[in-house]
């Protein structure tokens, strides 16, 4: 990978919530985009270049809506940038942003993404305005049915994921769902939605942005010498495969398996499971997580949902999965797979509160899109070489 | 700050017309097999995809989803999009080939504009609350640019006209400034035309692009810029993002031989030429420019491509030009060079 | 002869519009319009950022015009359905006295040669306002602003929310892969395209490979069976949205082609209720000759006469495993 070492210095995101009533889509963003310039102790004027993620603009009804926000970030005389990979966008964002200094062309750039969904619908806009749309679970509930038949998994795993999440999003601020009496008991009597999917096992939709400040080598150490540890990047990568062949499969994808083995050959982790401390994975439907736990060798086949029902992935097991929630407590949509990147490094920053996962040197984000075909993962650690 | 060799070593587009029959994917399909074919590439080549398209266009949510199988990602590939024209695609890629550690990337931009109104469609990217709800066009907004750069002497009817000759290789000026206004004081012929299309461009580094081509298009400077969107704030008789990027991809450092600029509108191309400092010895869109053909979405990396084509053939020194938002908001400029830039330690 | 769909997508987007946006459409249905001060200068329409700077603004909001003065303008001779007037008129940009920036909006000049750069003009208030940039009809030359209709007065509270109602209608050719699906299912046929390549059937009338990216063509067809097992299935309880056209919990099935390595994806049953749809059931293919009454799917939306797929009556098929035949 490029010589050039990557470091995020300012993370910021709004109050995620169903409606974000009080703000103009300028004013959702800027939330956003001064949050993490504040942790950056930057201003506007110290940014180079900003890069735009967000999903489809069917959801909002605003094309192209890096035009109507380049002044809003700042991003006047500067490069401006719109990446949109589906789900995934908001990894890819991290991702391209990285990119833009990891080419040696910018030091300093703004990664900024969001959704402001209730002003449509999810389900219209996933459905381009069709009737009988699948809605965002249908298309996943017959993986998930692959998966459970696979791994012989029990039923209660999904639930438990559910439960897990919520209890970690009381304590993060920032996340949409507060459900203070989240419970087995309860999760199991919400509403069916896709069956196996219950109501409380599906990620809430939401108005919210996430920005991220990305510098280079020196501004990485500007900020350590500062006393604001940065995270440094130790590998991106991105995967795409086609969404439909004979004999494709979509439970565990090789695009999945070859993202992860390409961030971990770029960050040396030849142990996963041991030398990751936590991970961000884009989650939207609770058994995800044991899809993704074998998908990217953090599980054997078959077994990821082991870790789930013996604790490991609590925030208090040995392997904390989403401790900030997750997709499943928060999803503006386009900015989710950010928040992923952004929560990664946060957690090696030590800049979690409340759902710091203890002595967090090292971890990893994913995010993935439409028919589990885009994926975006970076690694993350507190230093460049956290292994030796 | 170095830069890897980087060149745009071939690329290809499908016949741009006003309305196609195939399907954007299918287009695409066969726009990536016609700019890799010729180089002796296979699609298990290229180490990296970015492809250009627009939702909005298309009328589809992901529509961009299908496009990947254009690609023949099997097994997977590296892989990105963008929602804008391909020329930010390549731009994109460009970066990431600096990386490092791979060597052929393909770009793609593509767009069926003909599916829909634009001026029913355009409006959603203006802003959402002062703008959007009027229907404020784009060609509403080229023509409001228009008579402020008459009004500044920068700009003409006539010679809005005679870029219309010059661009479409046919008509007569006195003839066309007889025609009625469209949108005063814009005629039809200061006007794009609808196209469909797409175009697909291959990068390579270093030694494989030299291997593949004789004389392969270095990328010696690459810039954008963006300025503030309503044109409420702006000054429409400049550009200045234009000029930013121009001189941050280092447009200044020798002569210009071609230029190709994706201006939709005749004023734009006077404005864009003044802005660049494009003399009469600059062979400004040989091609035909956006006017002759504007498949949005491909549009500003066709310009890159033809521009790419003079250096292929032997030629020194070209720039290309594309563009975004209402009245030239953002703009992007590509340097290309027969020769690479200098390496620095 | 290339068939045409049309699809129209609509949707009646609901903005909120945050303190600055909503404070000057409130003032619009008071007859006022409002700019925000940056320094010595006025901003309208007014903002929350500095345009050049991103950075945030006090919202410093002063009354301007409500006459002013055509900074520039172009004629409009055929209003598109989106335009504020349904007669030919201007677009103008309109620098109201008292502030530094143009607003852009109409002028009902009239004609084209009653329009000049520096006239005055001045608004032309809808008699019924709700808080958004055409509560201003348009402007008219003169001075003296007017109110078209009965006033109902200005909004009760402030106004905090938009309506902005999208709808775009667009003309795709159908490919003739897709064609030539819907006009054998008039023969009750189901056919694949074999790759000649990686010898894969595809059902899914694409009329390509992604796998190795090349078109399949006519030449490439192959008959397809009209049985087969559900191996898969999704049941969705529907939500309410604009377009939306079911109202109770609907399954969609896999199913793979008996003899064949064809999955056949997201297709509805017919005879079968939601609840009991389950893997291994045998189907056979079922067909109605209205095309109005044909299955939905896919971006062109009836799949000809294929409605779906109904029991057979067989017993179900015991393998558990083909639950993994999503593709």
């Amino acid at each position: 990978m490029s010589a050039r070492p990557v470091a995020i210095v300012g993370v910021g995101q709004t109050h995620h919530k169903s409606r974000r009533l009080d703000v103009s889509f300028g004013g959702l963003v800027r939330e956003a985009v001064f949050r993490a310039l504040d942790d950056a102790q930057m201003t506007m004027a110290d940014i180079d270049a900003v890069v735009l993620g967000k999903a489809p603009d069917l959801f909002e009804g605003v094309m192209k809506p890096e035009l109507y926000l380049s002044d809003a970030l700042g991003a006047v005389g500067k490069p401006m940038f719109r990446v949109h990979t589906a789900g995934s966008v908001g990894g890819t964002t991290g991702i391209v942003a990285a990119s833009h200094i990891q080419a040696g062309k910018h030091r300093r750039v703004l990664a900024v993404a969001f959704e402001k969904q209730s002003e449509g619908n999810a389900q219209f806009a996933l459905g381009s305005g069709k009737g009988g749309s699948l809605g965002a679970g249908g298309a996943f509930a017959p993986f998930i049915r692959a998966y459970i038949h696979r791994s012989r998994a029990p039923e209660h795993i999904g639930w438990k994921v559910a439960v897990k999440d919520r209890l970690n999003a009381l304590k993060n601020p920032y996340a949409h769902l507060k459900i203070a009496d989240i419970s087995i008991e309860k999760v199991k009597a919400s509403p069916m939605m896709w069956e196996p999917i219950r109501f409380l096992e599906s990620c809430p939709s939401s108005d919210g942005a996430c920005a991220v400040v990305l510098t280079d080598e020196a501004g990485g150490n500007e900020a350590a010498a500062a006393g604001r540890p940065p995270a440094w990047i130790l590998g991106t990568s991105s995967r795409s495969e086609p969404p439909s062949f004979p004999g494709r499969d979509p439970v565990r994808p090789a695009a999945a398996i070859q993202c992860s083995d390409d961030i971990y050959a770029q960050a040396g982790i030849t142990d996963p499971r041991r030398q990751i401390d936590t991970a961000e994975l884009y989650v939207p439907f609770s058994w995800h997580e044991a899809i993704w736990l074998e998908a990217h060798g953090l599980a054997d086949e078959g077994d990821g949902w082991k870790l789930i029902d013996d604790g490991t992935t609590a925030l208090d097991g040995s392997l904390p999965i989403n401790p900030s929630g997750g997709v499943l407590s928060s999803n503006p949509i386009g900015a989710s797979g950010l928040l992923r990147f952004a929560e990664a490094a946060n957690q090696v920053r030590g800049a979690a509160g409340e759902h710091q996962v203890d002595g967090a040197k090292v971890a990893i984000a994913q995010a993935y899109g439409a028919n589990s075909q885009y994926f975006s993962m970076w690694a993350v650690a507190s230093s460049l070489q956290p292994f030796d | 700050m170095t830069s890897r060799d980087i060149a745009v070593v071939g690329w290809a587009h499908t016949p741009l017309v006003r309305h196609t029959e195939q399907s954007e994917t299918r287009m695409l399909m066969d726009v990536i097999t016609a700019a890799i074919t010729p180089l002796g590439l296979t699609r298990a080549d290229i180490d990296f995809t970015c492809l250009g398209s627009c939702d909005y266009i298309t009328g589809q949510a992901f529509s961009f989803v299908s496009n990947l199988d254009a690609i023949g990602a099997w097994p997977p590939k590296r892989d990105s999009h963008v929602e804008m024209d391909g020329a930010w695609a390549l731009y994109e890629a460009w970066l990431r080939l600096q990386e490092g550690d791979i060597e052929i990337a393909v770009v793609t931009g593509s767009g069926r504009s003909s599916t829909g109104d634009p001026s029913l469609i355009y409006p959603m990217e203006m802003d959402p609350y002062f703008l959007a709800p009027l229907g404020a066009d784009p060609v509403t907004f080229a023509a409001l640019q228009a008579r402020a750069l008459i009004d500044a002497g920068i700009a003409s009817e006539r010679a809005m006209a005679e870029v219309a000759v010059r661009s479409r290789g046919k008509g007569d000026v006195d003839t066309l400034l007889a025609g009625d206004y469209v949108r005063e004081p814009l005629r039809r012929h200061d006007l794009p035309p609808i196209t469909d299309g797409a175009a697909a461009m291959v990068l390579a580094v270093g030694d494989r692009a030299r291997h593949l081509v004789e004389h392969p298009a270095y990328i010696t400077g690459f810039d954008h810029r963006t300025e503030c969107h309503n044109p409420s704030f702006r000054s429409l008789t400049d550009s200045p993002s234009t000029r930013i990027a121009a001189a941050a991809a280092g447009r200044g450092d020798g002569p210009i031989e071609v230029a190709e600029l994706q201006a939709a509108f005749t004023h734009e191309e006077l404005l864009l030429r003044s802005v660049l400092e494009l003399g009469d010895d600059v062979v400004v869109n040989a091609s035909g420019g956006a006017l002759a053909a504007n498949p949005i979405m491909a549009s500003g990396l066709c310009r890159i491509g033809h521009a790419a084509d003079h250096i292929l053939g032997g030629g020194h020194r070209a720039l290309a030009h594309s563009t975004s938002g209402p009245c030239l908001q953002q703009n992007l400029i590509c340097i290309l060079e027969g020769t690479p830039a200098e390496m620095t330690a | 002869m290339t068939r045409f769909v049309d699809s129209t997508i609509t949707f009646p987007y609901r903005r909120s519009l945050g303190p600055v946006v909503g404070a000057f459409m409130t003032a619009l249905t008071e007859r006022r319009i409002l700019g925000v001060r940056h320094g010595d200068a006025v901003l309208v329409p007014p903002m929350e950022w500095d345009p050049a700077t991103g950075a945030e603004l006090a919202a410093d909001l002063v009354e301007v015009g409500p006459a002013g003065a055509v900074d520039s303008w172009t004629w409009v001779p055929t209003p598109s359905e989106q335009h504020p007037l349904d007669h030919a008129f201007a677009f103008a940009f309109i620098r109201l006295d008292g502030a530094t920036t143009p607003l852009l909006h109409a002028v009902d000049a009239g004609s084209s040669a009653a329009m000049s750069v520096g006239m005055r003009v001045a608004p032309r208030w809808k008699g019924t306002r709700v808080g958004r940039i055409d509560d201003l009809a348009c402007f008219v030359p003169g001075e003296d602003a007017e109110t078209d209709g009965e006033d109902t007065g200005p909004a009760a509270e402030p106004v905090e929310r938009m309506d902005y109602l999208a709808s775009i209608t667009y003309r795709n050719p159908v490919p003739a892969s897709n064609d030539r699906i819907v006009e054998v299912s008039h023969e009750h046929r189901l056919i694949g395209l074999r790759c000649p390549t990686c010898a894969r059937v595809y059902a899914s009338g694409n009329g390509y490979c992604p796998i190795d990216a090349i078109p399949l063509g006519p030449e490439c067809e192959t008959d397809l069976p009209n049985t087969g097992t559900i191996t898969n299935f999704v049941v969705v309880t529907p939500t309410p949205y604009p377009g939306q056209t079911e109202t109770e919990p609907f399954a969609r099935v896999f199913v793979l082609l008996d003899d064949t390595d064809v999955v056949i994806t997201y297709s509805p049953v017919v005879d079968l209720a939601a609840r009991d749809v389950r893997v291994g059931v045998r189907v056979r293919a079922v067909w109605i000759d209205d095309e109005d009454d044909g299955a939905t799917g896919g971006l062109f939306g009836a799949w000809g006469s294929f409605a779906g797929w109904r029991p057979t009556g067989e017993p179900d098929v015991d393998n558990p495993d083909l639950v993994n035949r999503i593709f």
